[in-house]
């Protein structure tokens, strides 16, 4: 039974057009003209209990305006949406209580208040009785190492830190269901392990519903096993994320290094170029229909060759290959 | 000699248009200080026609004098208040003040040509108000060109004598991070005893003293007066020597206390 | 309503925190204020020590129609100081959408953010300003008109709130409110005097449309013994129809802001 439901959604916003120069300022300013741009386009998934879903797409696609309806923000233009039963705009406070949103690098937090204060606040406006606020605050310095940044104001806060904090501010009240819009964005890689383990661990836990919107596939890769595709406002995919890497799984890619890069040269059937540079070269091809001994073969009998490497393509260009449409002919297929 | 003149000349221009320019671009803040300063003025005429209600002169001025005084003092008001101390003080918290310091153009002389720039604009915007005072609250300008080329003149004077005393008065700023309540103060102070509020001829004679050994009443009371007729044409030349002697004297104060500001930053490095 | 009062407490005590971080800051903000007045006042007393009075008001009278309207301006500065920064601060910035999330009304969540202490110096002058009023002019604090006098103090604020929330709404359609605001609420200074001054449209506008006058002129209007009608009453009833328009207003401007974001 999803817990968050959304159907055939949609959000239309009437933009103004203005013409460039100063005229046409003038005449936006007393004959103003809109235009309707729809950044989402009746779109419908559900998300289970305890799920961790991925949600993503380019940047315009209509991820943030999603989650803007999803969380109460924004009112739908057609369709509805439900969480835990409710309308999230129509109950806002209700809804609130049970959800907590980490705004990518936009801090909930007050700037210059003791980390602990800032905490303790954030516990009072969501009514977190205090023997169970103190309980919460040992786990997530446990679990956070948040021991030393107690007392410092999150201005004085590395980034990696602050994401940290904001963390545990977002989880203080227990919420059921998170959302998670850009969690590692600008941290290094051992942080942005830490933070992924944490948000894992919490939703093995807790069952803690988990939407994660970022552009990192490396987040992506480590915690969702549901994945959801948006592009200009349409859903393109919305399925396991094994399903993407099977699909695409059974590519692989041969990178060459070449003084005599060329997009003419014969190969194998199954094996296609996806990449000529001025010395280098990609070949993607088809395990199940030829082999990579057939295709570095075919390429080094026609070109001289000084380097190959042979990778699994990740998501991030499988990703890609979606975009640019792809798996339409793939899911025919 | 020339060729670097004229090469001063050009980069400081493009810095006055720079400014210029921004100061433009905000159209509904300009239509906000409108209705602001018009209420003001209203206020103030309604203000003084009740205080002459019983008496045709109140120091030796007459309403209309007072009004047009006033008005003037409301309309050029801004050119008394400064901005140099945020500035300042903007610039020492990103470390902006030691690029500055390094360009081969002199920054009190740049600071100088933007504010000049800005004011300028600011002015130009400030017309229809000008006219409204005019034509509807009662402003009364003299037709005189000669007392008009003698109140630029002083107006010009008393503008740099307010520059270089806000330059010091700025210097704060490498001393204090509280740079607003510090303006507050500034900004209290001046616009009493620059004339801004009450011309200073109504003062008791002990105040008028303090007015004179300050710098806000040679920006604003000294050429308003001579505009609205309060100060008689032939004391002018007097006056504006006055103006000349402040500007001399905060000319090598300013820069003495910068320096001064300055190799503390840099020594402390902060 | 009691969890919003202790909830309130929370966040001032918060703020005073954050605001002795800086003590000078904190101190020099509560002073600073006064200076501006000092400047008005000391205008006020250089010409009226020489005119007897204005329109028929003594200096002193002047000075307490001065006095409550400073008090009623305090309060906002006070308590409703965000309603200038929200464009800026929250909106623009995309912060405001965090109030929308958090299980409390995003209003009360905006003006409890930021209690200004500096209004406080704003108050006491207000307060010593009247005190030195009645004073001077012999009208003694009896228990009826102290309370007069705080009912008006928090009418006039609220008021003042009102008055500054509606122009704030404007956030939600062009994203800085500020010009707005300091349009209506420059309006207040004709009320710094007595309305009497003034030309009756104006009287009329600072009665009905933009109701300063009710934060000054008719509480003083009855502490003087100056007739002035019924209205010397109605600066409660005033407030409270005004503070609920404003409120509408505000309402009216979330819902325009959930239908077509920032």
């Amino acid at each position: 039974m999803p817990i968050i439901e959304v159907d055939h959604l949609s959000k239309v916003f009437k933009v103004q057009r203005k013409d460039p120069g100063l005229k046409g300022a003038i005449k936006a300013l007393f004959q103003p003209k809109y235009e309707d741009k729809t950044a989402v386009n009746g779109i419908s998934f559900g998300i289970d209990a305890g799920e961790m879903a991925g949600y993503i797409g380019v940047n315009g696609a209509g991820k943030s305006t999603t989650i803007k309806m999803l969380t109460g923000i924004l009112l739908p233009s057609g369709g509805s949406v439900r969480v835990l039963g409710r309308d999230p705009h129509r109950e806002r406070v209700a809804n609130a209580r049970e959800i907590g949103v980490v705004f990518g690098q936009r801090t909930q937090l007050w700037w210059d208040l003791a980390f602990t204060e800032s905490l303790n606040m954030v516990a009072k406006i969501y009514q977190v009785p205090q023997v169970r606020y103190k309980q919460l605050l040992d786990q997530f310095a446990e679990t956070l190492e948040l021991k030393e940044l107690m007392d410092v104001p999150i201005r004085n806060m590395s980034l990696g830190q602050k994401m940290r904090a904001e963390l545990a501010a977002t989880l203080i009240h227990e919420p059921r269901v998170v959302y998670l819009d850009e969690p590692t964005i600008g941290l290094d890689l051992i942080v942005k392990e830490r933070i992924r383990e944490f948000i894992k661990q919490q939703n093995q836990d807790k069952g803690t519903t988990v939407i994660l919107t970022t552009h990192d596939l490396g987040d992506i890769e480590e915690l969702c096993r549901r994945v959801i595709i948006i592009d200009a406002g349409l859903l393109i995919y919305d399925g396991p994320i094994e399903t993407i890497k099977k699909r695409f799984g059974k590519y692989r890619e041969i990178s060459f290094e070449t003084p005599a890069a060329s997009a003419h040269v014969d190969l194998p059937p199954g094996a296609e170029i996806t990449l000529v540079e001025a010395r280098k070269m990609t070949v993607r091809f088809d395990r199940t229909t030829t082999t990579a001994s057939q295709v570095a073969a075919a390429l080094m009998n026609q070109l001289e060759v000084t380097d190959f490497s042979l990778t699994e393509p990740d998501l991030a260009s499988i990703i890609k290959q979606i975009y640019n449409g792809a798996l339409g002919e793939e899911l025919e297929a | 000699m020339i060729a670097s003149l004229r090469r001063s000349l050009s980069i400081y221009g493009a810095i006055a248009s720079m400014a210029a320019k921004a100061r433009l671009a905000y159209n509904m803040w300009v239509w906000a200080d409108f209705v602001v300063t018009i209420v003001s003025m209203i206020v103030f005429v309604y203000f003084w026609r009740a205080v002459y209600a019983g008496t045709s002169t109140l120091n030796g001025l007459g309403l209309s004098q007072t009004i047009t005084y006033i008005l003037l003092a409301r309309l050029l008001s801004p050119l008394v208040e400064s901005r140099t101390i945020f500035y300042f003080g903007f610039m020492i918290r990103n470390g902006e003040i030691a690029v500055e310091l390094t360009r081969p153009l002199d920054f009190q002389l740049r600071i100088g040509v933007q504010t000049m720039a800005e004011l300028l604009v600011f002015l130009f915007q400030r017309l229809p108000l000008f006219l409204l005072a005019w034509l509807f609250f009662g402003m009364r300008l003299p037709s005189d060109p000669a007392l008009w080329a003698v109140f630029f003149i002083s107006l010009t004077l008393g503008q740099g004598v307010i520059f270089l005393f806000d330059w010091m008065f700025a210097c704060l700023a490498f001393y204090v991070t509280e740079t607003w309540g510090l303006s507050v103060v500034r900004v209290g102070t001046g616009s009493f005893f620059s004339g801004a509020l009450v011309p200073l001829v109504m003062m008791p004679g002990w105040l008028q003293n303090v007015a004179a050994a300050m710098p806000f009443a040679q920006a604003l009371s000294v050429p308003l007066s001579l505009l609205s007729g309060i100060s008689p044409l032939n004391g002018a030349p007097r006056l504006l020597l006055i103006q000349a002697a402040w500007l001399a004297g905060l000319f090598v104060l300013s820069r003495g206390i910068f320096d001064v500001a300055v190799r503390k930053v840099t020594v402390q490095g902060g | 309503m009691a969890r919003y009062l202790t909830l309130y407490r929370f966040f001032v005590v918060q703020r005073f925190k954050i605001l002795m971080e800086y003590r000078l800051n904190f101190f020099i903000g509560a002073t600073s204020t006064i200076f501006l007045q000092a400047a008005s006042l000391a205008a006020i007393w250089v010409v009226m020590r020489q005119v007897p009075s204005l329109n028929g008001w003594s200096f002193y009278e002047v000075i307490m129609v001065y006095g409550l309207l400073t008090m009623g301006e305090s309060i906002t500065h006070m308590f409703a100081d965000n309603l200038w920064t929200v464009g800026w601060n929250y909106v623009r910035s995309g912060d405001f959408d965090r109030f929308l999330v958090r299980p409390i009304d995003p209003l009360f969540h905006l003006l409890a953010d930021r209690f200004c202490h500096d209004g406080l110096g704003n108050l006491i002058t207000g307060a010593l300003l009247v005190g030195v009023s009645m004073q001077q002019l012999g009208i003694a604090a009896t228990p009826l008109r102290v309370v007069y006098i705080a009912v008006s103090v928090i009418s006039g604020g609220v008021i003042f709130i009102a008055l500054n929330l509606i122009t704030a709404t404007s956030v939600f359609w062009i994203l800085e409110s500020i010009p707005v605001t300091q349009m209506v609420f420059s309006m207040n200074e004709f009320a710094k005097y007595p309305l009497s001054i003034y030309h009756g449209s104006i009287r009329i506008l600072l009665t009905w449309i933009i109701p300063y006058g009710f934060v000054s002129f008719y509480p003083a209007s009855y502490l003087l013994g100056r007739d002035a009608g019924p209205l010397v009453w109605l600066s409660p009833l005033v407030a409270g129809v005004f503070i609920v328009i404003a409120y509408r207003v505000w309402l009216f401007g979330l819902r325009h802001y959930s239908g077509t974001g920032s």
